[in-house]
């Protein structure tokens, strides 16, 4: 019994010292170049598709000379092994620049870290979980998406489609977070100023008894319903992912429009509510909207229906990556609001509106401007 | 259970090898880790002493109970949450530098005291279910905190400091920068050795912690507590107040981790209100297992070593799995797998070394009755 259980210990052992030694040789070497380099630290494809893609489209454009780290899926719990991954970059004297996105909890303490080890590196992150005050401060640069400045161009989308009416889909625990509680008033505002009808109706909570599936048989249900008492020139939105892609099917099915996903971007909600495979198109937006805007118009969505035609963290990324190599050079100013709108657009292809979120600091926020499917035709 | 004197000439290798398996298993990996990740063994060094200096202390207040017979204790949480309360109080009256630690103590002690009185007479409700029932506990308290801290401060409690609270005026901010004792015990007296800055003060503290415990177990409480763990029944006809002794246990184990966690959080500098003291629970446990303890022993040793051990191959393995795969979040996919996969094989090789204990034991007593019989005959 002791005998093969010491067999047992010992062969365990022996198989992952051979799986060690004999993968050894296929390890990525980096270094070696005399130029600086930047670091970016991602989610990986279970936490934001986008986020890493977009640091691997920027591997291949740098080689080399962008390093691309993940941060743990179970970020929440394990931070230190987060933060161990930035201060890491930061050990390494040739990388210049360290992006982070998302700023999940934990981004800064791994700021005030790097800090300590070096003064000569710029600290850039992307979409943050933590308090903008106390990420503003810290960074050199942070973007996030503008929710607030939402409010008016949703309801601005609408009016363009031909909406008398705006139905907003929530429950009380999302009109809880003060963003969304503020974008909320800020649509009723604008909708008045237009002269469209606001109509607020509460879902059940996802995280409520019945689920996700309650709230998506919710909306599927309530949609139609919708459409039968103020007809088919209705506009609709819901706070959560959950409802993105009934609502997508239940506004095709019933003739109604719907402006915006909660968070907008070519892989939300319409390729899982259209059966869109997006396999193959992997990182390329053009293509994945180009098959969503072919599937709107078979379905006779035609000019209903609208989304942000850039993915906005990969936007990011790939924009603070760019700006990254060009101030370690000197080449731009990070308080120049104009240089970074200009970047931020030339990435995404499309036109971005940057504001400065926090007076007297880099916190920038953004929102990129919509593309109404098949409204050419 | 550790001597065994039926092997003729005291201990074998096998035995040796046996017994501390799984800290022989870690380190094994751990040296595989640092060989394959590349890694700067200076940057290593600095990354260990700071997560020994920062984790050390919360992961020896986890040996108190366990000789008490309590099993882990997931309740440290409890005592977490108390030393961050302390914090925060301590930033929000803006005492500085190591003054505001002590105040942080001299606060969250008592807090601490009550917590630990509560969770000791729930978990002698639930002999044998110790450890789950605090798990619960620690999910319940979690509830309380966020009620307190997130709706209470700024309505029951009238507090007005734009600086910890949301711009509502209700609630605590999520992130909460330790501005003014931020790094205090760290810095105090600081020695650089081979290029790695070593925290002195703060590992005087861990020694005065481990000496306090070694001076614990030789008083009549320690003896008692001791007694309590091995046998209640006996215990209790010993004349030793069990329900008392185990309630002190945990007192004493939840007032550590508040100090704990407070040593923690300065060196981090940053409190993420609603979540630095989930993270806790389960490395510190992971840690001391890892280090050669079991829910029924252990010791000062298991403690410093299994964060020692734990740390290194959080800190290793990241890199070495993205080098070894050559992508990042394989990489990533990697070192959970590896890392968690050890600790389960931990926990599987210990149950293995119970049984066998238990097998040889009971074999001995029968050889001894059979030898009883023969000699009788």
């Amino acid at each position: 019994m002791n005998r093969l259980r010491n067999a047992v210990v010992l062969l365990l052992l022996a198989v992952l010292a051979v799986t060690m030694v004999g993968c050894g040789g296929n390890g990525e070497e980096t270094g070696g170049e005399s130029s600086f380099k930047i670091g970016i630290v991602t989610g990986t494809v279970s936490q934001g598709e986008d986020e890493y893609r977009a640091a691997e489209i920027m591997v291949e454009r740098y080689g080399d000379r962008v390093v691309h780290v993940t941060y743990p899926d179970n970020f929440m719990q394990e931070q230190e092994t987060f933060i161990g991954r930035v201060t890491e970059l930061a050990a390494d004297p040739d990388i210049k620049a360290i992006i982070i996105c998302q700023g999940v909890p934990g981004t800064a303490a791994a700021l005030d870290k790097v800090r300590e080890m070096r003064d000569d590196i710029l600290l850039m992150v992307g979409v943050g979980h933590e308090d903008p005050q106390v990420i503003a401060e810290k960074a050199d640069i942070a973007v996030d998406r503008d929710e607030v400045e939402r409010g008016r161009t949703i309801p601005e989308i609408a009016k363009e489609m031909g909406a008398t009416k705006f139905i907003h889909y929530s429950f009380p625990r999302h009109l809880s977070i003060p963003l969304l509680s503020q974008r909320r008033d800020r649509f009723k505002e604008e909708c008045e100023k237009m002269g469209i009808e606001f109509i607020e109706i509460s879902a059940p909570d996802p995280m409520g008894p019945d689920g996700i599936p309650g709230t998506q048989k919710f909306i599927l249900e309530d949609v139609p319903l919708q459409v039968q008492t103020h007809g088919k020139d209705i506009a609709v939105f819901g706070t959560n992912l959950s409802m993105q892609e009934p609502l997508i099917r239940a506004a095709l099915d019933a003739g109604c429009m719907f402006p915006e996903p909660c968070s907008p971007g070519p892989t939300m909600g319409y390729p899982g509510a259209l059966g869109i495979d997006v396999e193959g198109m992997s990182g390329d937006m053009k293509a994945i909207m180009d098959a969503i805007e072919e599937e709107i118009i078979a379905k006779g969505g035609a000019g209903r229906f609208a989304t942000w035609p850039v993915a906005l963290n990969m936007t990011i990324i790939q924009s603070l990556a760019e700006l990254a190599f060009q101030a370690v050079e000197g080449k731009v100013d990070l308080s120049d609001l104009d240089a970074i709108t200009a970047q931020m657009e030339k990435e995404a292809d499309s036109e971005m509106l940057v504001r400065r979120y926090l007076d007297g600091t880099n916190y920038y926020v953004v929102i990129a401007g919509s593309y109404i499917f098949g409204a050419d035709n | 259970m550790r001597k065994r004197f039926q092997l003729k000439g005291g201990f074998s290798a096998a035995d040796l090898l046996r017994q501390n398996a799984v800290p022989i298993l870690f380190l094994f990996m751990c040296i595989l880790g640092v060989i394959v990740s590349g890694q700067n063994i200076r940057y290593i060094a600095q990354e260990l002493v700071s997560r020994l200096a920062r984790n050390w202390f919360l992961v020896l207040s986890l040996i108190i109970p366990v000789t008490a017979g309590l099993g882990l204790n997931f309740a440290i949480v409890l005592g977490a949450m108390a030393g961050q309360v302390g914090l925060i109080v301590a930033t929000h009256y803006k005492i500085p530098g190591l003054l505001g630690l002590s105040v942080a103590v001299v606060l969250s002690v008592p807090i601490a005291v009550l917590l630990g009185i509560s969770v000791g007479h729930v978990l002698n409700l639930a002999r044998g279910r110790e450890m789950i029932t605090s798990m619960m506990l620690g999910f319940f308290a979690n509830g309380l905190y966020l009620l307190v801290f997130l709706f209470m401060v700024g309505t029951v409690i009238p507090v007005d400091n734009p600086e910890i609270m949301l711009d509502s005026g209700v609630g605590l901010r999520g992130t909460i920068e330790l501005k003014y004792c931020k790094y205090a015990l760290d810095n105090l007296l600081k020695v650089r050795l081979f290029g790695v800055n070593i925290p002195v003060a703060t590992f005087g503290v861990v020694i005065a912690l481990c000496l306090g415990i070694r001076w614990l177990y030789k008083t009549k409480l320690g003896q008692e507590l001791r007694a309590v763990g091995q046998d209640m029944a006996v215990a209790s006809v010993a004349g030793i107040n069990v329900d008392r002794t185990r309630i002190t246990a945990m007192v004493m184990s939840t007032v550590l981790a508040s100090i704990g966690q407070i040593i923690f959080l300065q060196n981090m500098g940053v409190i993420n209100t609603f979540n630095s003291h989930e993270q806790i629970g389960t490395v510190a446990i992971a840690s001391i297992l890892v280090g050669g303890a079991s829910v029924t022993s252990a010791t000062v040793g298991h403690g410093l070593a299994g964060t020692l051990l734990f740390q290194l191959l959080f800190i290793v393995s990241p890199s070495a799995g993205q080098r070894l795969m050559g992508n990042a979040q394989v990489g990533e996919f990697f070192r959970v797998f590896i890392g968690y996969g050890i600790i389960a094989v931990a926990l599987l090789i210990h149950s293995w070394e119970r049984k066998v204990s238990l097998e040889s034991a009971s074999r001995q007593s029968a050889l001894k009755g059979q030898a009883k019989a023969t000699g009788n005959m």
